[in-house]
């Protein structure tokens, strides 16, 4: 009894909690051209530590809005970093003295704080079928 | 950026408190504690000021003398029981002095910023500055967030431009003072830094610089203001600079020992003093960035210098308010805001002369001197006009003097221990500018005949209101 009660335990650890989908819906008021490009992340220290992202995606911008959707992803918390590629050349503009010139944004519409803001305030909860989150860029 | 552990603490105690003790405190006291006369100004302007005529006090405009002198200058610098902690981290106000028909008008507007909007919103000073902490509410998601455009203000391309130093232009309009807002000369110069102090050829081509760290962008614009080249050169050091210098062929770059060495905020708090490091000065040919000379001078602190001349040998010479530390800029300028003197303040008017050789070399008058200005377009050797007359008791200047170097002389007038004296502007034969009068609690503006200074104001007039001391401007002929 004892080993089936832990093989039970085992196999359902194991067993993939039901995948969820994100839908992120942008509101863009800064220009009407261009693409989003976002990543998402599902941990602080990739978020916070300029880490590599679980997910990225770039959508285009029409008639003020861009709708990114993520499939598949396990339930859990997330965080968005996002800007708006004006131009389409597919990054972010910087100045000579390496400051963005494209408007960014995060999830939560978090404030920078002279930095991009920190998991702390942009991260966010997803889970049943699906979410959804809306993201502003100005 | 390195942080030491103090510094971390400090910051995880303010962030955690939510508060900057000493703005707090300061805003708190104010009301009950007594103010010296002079605060009149630090002093807050609770709103734009609606065009209004000044009151003649004697004398009698000159007949060509018609335009508008425009001046910058904080002039909001407490809400909602919090303040700046620092002269230089308040709203900017421009100032338009109209002189038509014998008559001069009064109108002045706030610049109308990303921090004024956010601050506004916040009934609370949020936004970090030059000493200035940050506070919670704050958004720093550009450099232009924290703009205060409170220390010049120039024309170009038929547009005002607000300035300050670590962001970028405001574009007003010269008739009404409304904002247009940040000026982005090209894409991807958005939100780069434009000193306040441009520097104009006769041609009235611009060039400025922007600063960040050991970089510097060389702006050059056209007399319309328009872009027309920039280039990004490395500095030997990360000098903290207010203004540079030119002459015909080159731009002069005066790098003090006053070293940003950790990205802190408020920025003031990430400055060193290295006076065993001495003063370099980098001279750069205008025609070819990359050809560059470095001459060496003692440890020198200063915010303004004259416009540079170069004779046929080849030798430059430029004149400055030198001061022996940063003290002014780190302590002194904090305490103002409070209504404290704590430290007298003593810039002298210096002269450097870089030769050919490669020998620098220094010559200091025993004069007093701040905010200096030259004829415009003057190529070769100049009066240089400037205030002075600082004296221990009080904080600000008190005269208005001229100083030849050719002839080793100088002109003064002292307005008295009553009377604030702001920068001077020439306009063409005659130099205008404005006090604050603490007996009559109102500014003043006064012209005088820039070759005969002692003489005093040929025309002097007033004002119904008291505005905060400001910093620079421009005159504006009709």
């Amino acid at each position: 009894m004892k080993s089936i009660a832990l093989l039970t335990a085992a196999l359902l650890a194991a067993a993939p909690a039901a995948a969820t989908n994100l839908t992120v819906v942008f509101t863009v008021t800064d220009a009407p051209t261009g693409q989003i490009m976002l990543s998402l992340y599902d941990n602080e220290a990739g978020h916070d530590a300029g880490g590599k992202p679980v997910r990225a995606a770039a959508v285009p911008v029409k008639d003020g809005k861009a709708i990114a959707q993520f499939d598949g992803l396990a339930p859990g918390r997330y965080a968005i970093k996002s800007f708006h590629d004006i131009d389409g050349d597919g990054k972010m503009g910087m100045t000579p003295f390496g400051m963005p010139t494209e408007p960014f944004a995060f999830s939560n519409n978090a404030q920078p704080q002279g930095g991009p803001a920190p998991w702390s305030a942009t991260s966010f909860i997803v889970d049943g079928d699906s979410a959804t989150t809306s993201i502003t860029i100005r | 950026m390195t942080l030491d552990r103090r510094e971390l603490l400090q910051r995880a105690l303010l962030a955690g408190l939510g508060a900057s003790l000493p703005g707090e405190a300061l805003a708190a006291g104010l009301a009950a504690a007594a103010q010296p006369q002079w605060a009149l100004a630090l002093g807050d302007v609770d709103g734009d000021i609606s065009p209004r005529a000044l009151t003649r006090l004697h004398g009698r405009l000159p007949a060509n003398l018609e335009g508008t002198l425009y001046r910058n200058g904080p002039a909001l610098f407490r809400r909602g029981g919090t303040a700046v902690n620092h002269w230089f981290d308040g709203d900017g106000l421009v100032r338009a002095f109209a002189l038509r028909n014998g008559r001069a008008m009064l109108q002045a507007r706030f610049v109308d910023t990303v921090k004024r909007q956010i601050e506004a919103a916040a009934g609370r000073i949020v936004q970090p500055g030059f000493g200035t902490p940050i506070r919670p509410g704050a958004v720093l998601g550009s450099a232009d967030d924290t703009n205060a455009a409170n220390t010049h203000v120039i024309a170009a391309g038929g547009r005002l431009l607000a300035l300050w130093e670590a962001g970028s232009a405001h574009a007003l309009d010269p008739a009404t003072l409304a904002t247009d807002g940040p000026v982005t000369f090209r894409p991807d110069l958005k939100g780069m830094p434009f000193l306040a102090h441009p520097k104009v050829e006769a041609s009235g081509r611009i060039w400025n610089i922007g600063l960040s760290g050991k970089s510097a962008f060389v702006w050059r614009l056209s007399a319309a203001g328009a872009l027309e080249a920039g280039q990004l050169i490395k500095l030997p050091r990360a000098s903290y600079m207010h203004d540079f210098t030119m002459t015909q062929r080159h731009l002069i770059i005066v790098l003090q020992p006053w070293l940003h060495e950790t990205a802190d905020m408020p920025f003031s708090r990430g400055m060193r003093w290295r006076p065993e490091q001495g003063t370099r000065v980098l001279v750069i040919d205008k025609a070819d960035l990359t050809r560059q000379r470095v001459y060496e001078l003692p440890a020198l602190f200063f915010f303004h210098l004259g416009d540079g001349w170069e004779d046929k040998d080849g030798t430059i010479h430029f004149d400055g308010a030198f001061d022996d530390s940063p003290l002014f800029a780190s302590e002194t300028a904090s305490a103002l805001v409070e209504g404290r003197y704590p430290r007298t303040e003593r810039p002298l008017l210096r002269l450097v002369t870089l030769h050919p050789n490669g020998r620098a070399q220094m010559q200091s008058t025993e004069i007093t001197a701040e905010f200096l200005r030259n004829p415009v377009g003057s190529p070769g050797p100049r009066p240089t006009f400037h205030v002075g007359g600082y004296r221990p008791e009080r904080p600000f200047a008190r005269s208005i003097n001229r100083w030849d170097w050719q002839r080793g002389r100088g002109q003064s007038h002292d307005f008295g221990a009553q009377q604030i004296v702001e920068e001077f502007v020439p306009a063409g034969r005659w130099l205008i500018g404005t006090t604050i009068n603490l007996a009559a609690r109102a500014t003043e503006l006064h012209v005088l005949d820039s070759r005969h200074i002692d003489a005093g104001p040929v025309a002097s007039f007033r004002a119904d209101v008291a505005l905060p001391h400001s910093f620079h401007g421009s005159w504006m002929p009709a």
